[in-house]
Order: C-alpha cells, then sequence, then structure tokens
C-alpha cells in the first residue's frame, strides 16, 4: 500500500494564510474566554480540518486557515465565549483527540491574539 | 490495505487479516490502558452516554495523558475542576468507541469469495466519525510509544517503515530473524530502547492506521462539503 499520509505538522509552510478571521475570534467578541488547539506531529491535516469544519460549522476556507495557523504558529484561537461554553469546546477537541486548552482571552500568558499582526 | 472509498452502504475499504486483526488487537488494548489510567472501574458500561460515578485521576501513562489532557496551561485549578467534570464521560467514550471499532475490523460485513482477498470493511457513515476518532486515538499512543515528539520524528518513521517493506525478504537472513516477528505486547515497551524490528513493526501499524485514517477522513470531508453545498 502508499503509507504516505500528510499530517497536521506536515502541512505546506508556502501556503499563503488570511489572518484575519482568527482574530475575529479572539478579538471581536466581548466574551472573555477562548479555546486553544495545538499543534502536535500526529494529527492528519485533513483530521483537523474535518473537526473544525463538521464540530465549529466553519467554513472550508476558515477551517484551513485555522489548521494552517496551528501548525505554522503552534496554536491558534479557534472559538471564543462564555467559559462554560469553551469547556464544552475543549472536551469536544479532546474527545476528537485534538489536544486544547482554554483560558481567559485577556490573559497575557498565551499571546496567540498577536499572530494576526 | 486499500483506501476507503464512499459507497452506499458507507465507507469501505479491504483490510488483510493481520491488519484487522493487529489493529483491533492495539485498539482493545488501548481501550484497556485508557480505562486503567483514567479510573474507570473495570466491568462498567461505557456506552449510550451512561453517566457513572468513576473518580476522574489523573493518567500516570504519558499516552494517555495526551488521550486526557489538562485543560488550562497554567491554572491547576482550572484543569483539576474540568478533569473532574468531564474526564469520565470522555474516557468513557473513548473506550467504547475503540471496543466498537476493534469489533467492526474483527466482524467484517462480507467475506471475500476468494480466500486470498482481503475482507471488506465496511464503516456506516453514521458511525464514521467514531471510527476515525478510534484511529486518532490509536495512533496518538502508538507515536508516544515510539518515542515520536515532532514532525521530523514522524517523516524518519515514515522513511523507515516505507524503505523496509522493500527490505523484508533481506531481513530473512539477519540475526534476529529466528524470533517471532510479533512483540508479544506494545504496552511492555520501555520509551527508549526500542529494537530496530519493534520499531518497525510498530511503526508500520501508526503508518497503516494513518493510511486508514487518512483516506476515510478524506471522504468524510468530501461528503460534508457536499452536503453543506446541497443544503
Amino acid at each position: 500500500m502508499d503509507g504516505q499520509t500528510t499530517t497536521l505538522a506536515a502541512a505546506d509552510a508556502g501556503t499563503e494564510v488570511e489572518q484575519e478571521s482568527q482574530a475575529d475570534a479572539a478579538t471581536a467578541v466581548a466574551d472573555p474566554w477562548v479555546t486553544i488547539v495545538w499543534n502536535d506531529p500526529v494529527n492528519l491535516m485533513s483530521y483537523v480540518s474535518y473537526v473544525f469544519e463538521s464540530y465549529f460549522g466553519y467554513s472550508p476556507a476558515k477551517a484551513q486557515q485555522l489548521m494552517l495557523q496551528v501548525h505554522h504558529d503552534g496554536r491558534a484561537v479557534v472559538s471564543s465565549g462564555p467559559r462554560e461554553r469553551m469547556e464544552v469546546d475543549v472536551q469536544a477537541m479532546h474527545g476528537f483527540g485534538l489536544w486544547a486548552t482554554l483560558r481567559q482571552s485577556g490573559a497575557s500568558d498565551g499571546g496567540v491574539e498577536g499572530g494576526a499582526a | 490495505m486499500t483506501p476507503f472509498r464512499s459507497a452506499p452502504a458507507g465507507y469501505v475499504a479491504r483490510w488483510e487479516d493481520v491488519e484487522r486483526e493487529v489493529l483491533a488487537r492495539v485498539a482493545r488494548d488501548v481501550a484497556e490502558l485508557v480505562r486503567a489510567e483514567s479510573g474507570l472501574e473495570p466491568g462498567v458500561e461505557v456506552g449510550d452516554g451512561v453517566a457513572f460515578t468513576g473518580v476522574a485521576r489523573v493518567p500516570q501513562d504519558p499516552a494517555v495523558q495526551r488521550l486526557l489532557p489538562d485543560a488550562h496551561q497554567d491554572d491547576a485549578d482550572v484543569a483539576t475542576e474540568f478533569r473532574h467534570l468531564t474526564q469520565t464521560d470522555l474516557a468513557a467514550g473513548k473506550v467504547a468507541r475503540l471496543l466498537a471499532f476493534a469489533d467492526a475490523i474483527d466482524s467484517p460485513d462480507e467475506l471475500p469469495d476468494d480466500p486470498r482477498s482481503a475482507a471488506e470493511v465496511v464503516v456506516p457513515r453514521e458511525s464514521a466519525q467514531e471510527f476515525a476518532g478510534a484511529l486518532t486515538d490509536v495512533r496518538l499512543v502508538l507515536a508516544e510509544r515510539l518515542g515520536m515528539v515532532d514532525d521530523a520524528d514522524v517523516e524518519a518513521l515514515h522513511d523507515d517503515v516505507l524503505a523496509g517493506l522493500d527490505e523484508d525478504e533481506d531481513d530473512e537472513t539477519d540475526d534476529d530473524a529466528a524470533d517471532d516477528d510479533v512483540p508479544d505486547e506494545y504496552a511492555g515497551w520501555e520509551r527508549v530502547g526500542l529494537s530496530g524490528r519493534e520499531r518497525r513493526y510498530w511503526g508500520g501499524v501508526f503508518v497503516a492506521a494513518g493510511f486508514a485514517q487518512e483516506s476515510l477522513v478524506d471522504e468524510m470531508l468530501a461528503d460534508l462539503r457536499a452536503g453543506r453545498s446541497e443544503g
């Protein structure tokens, strides 16, 4: 068989990425918590896109942009809102096998919002 | 192993007997590992989203820590509370779908007319997400056991496994050729010190699981997008 697979971490570094909607996720909503998905070398690009499209209902373009941001920056904010909703999202991500955390979006330890600069 | 392809009955691939046996065994081992490490009591019913009374504890095995990670990087209280509230359900869901995955590939829907050909594995669309999720958990545990921490590790393993496929016949004359080529159980691995043969064997399982998952998810993604554009 052809065993070649494309993992999340093998995403093409040359692909141009629209950075705007990821900033929206962190800043355009006033609610104070965010869900962050972290890079790993195992999960497939297609699987991560599937999770973002099927669970969050994101468009293929937005899902791919977030998936590539996870790869390039090591993490991406994938949703924001009240803490209780972020807990639901993080639990769902863990269910899918993605490595996810939540935190208050105003916290200075993550620096994820700066990724749009 | 053939790629999954969309069909009326679901997503269909053909897996060799040994592929089904090994992946089913690994999935059951991972299920048992998750159950033991997460504090689920033996014999507790894991199906149907039943709430149960197990007490969540922090997994000690790094592979299970990856499946049930801390939900906050810096705030231990938030992570602990999250684990208390969610881990039992999460772990039970993972155990249930790993066992369902093993049962599904153990009992293929059709036996081939030609015994030399591989039996079909049929994944109904409504259970495809669970099947893909089980493959993810299997791959995450195998990756941890293989000591793969970054992209380069995975790429190197891929290259080694694919190169090994071509060398199999030559290898029969190696010094370890008389050994059983199948390690007894993956759980006995040390984090370091895998033999080359073990690494190639489990690396082969990892690569096969990735091949299956990638072809399955490609079809799931195509169906998801097609359904969306219709709606």
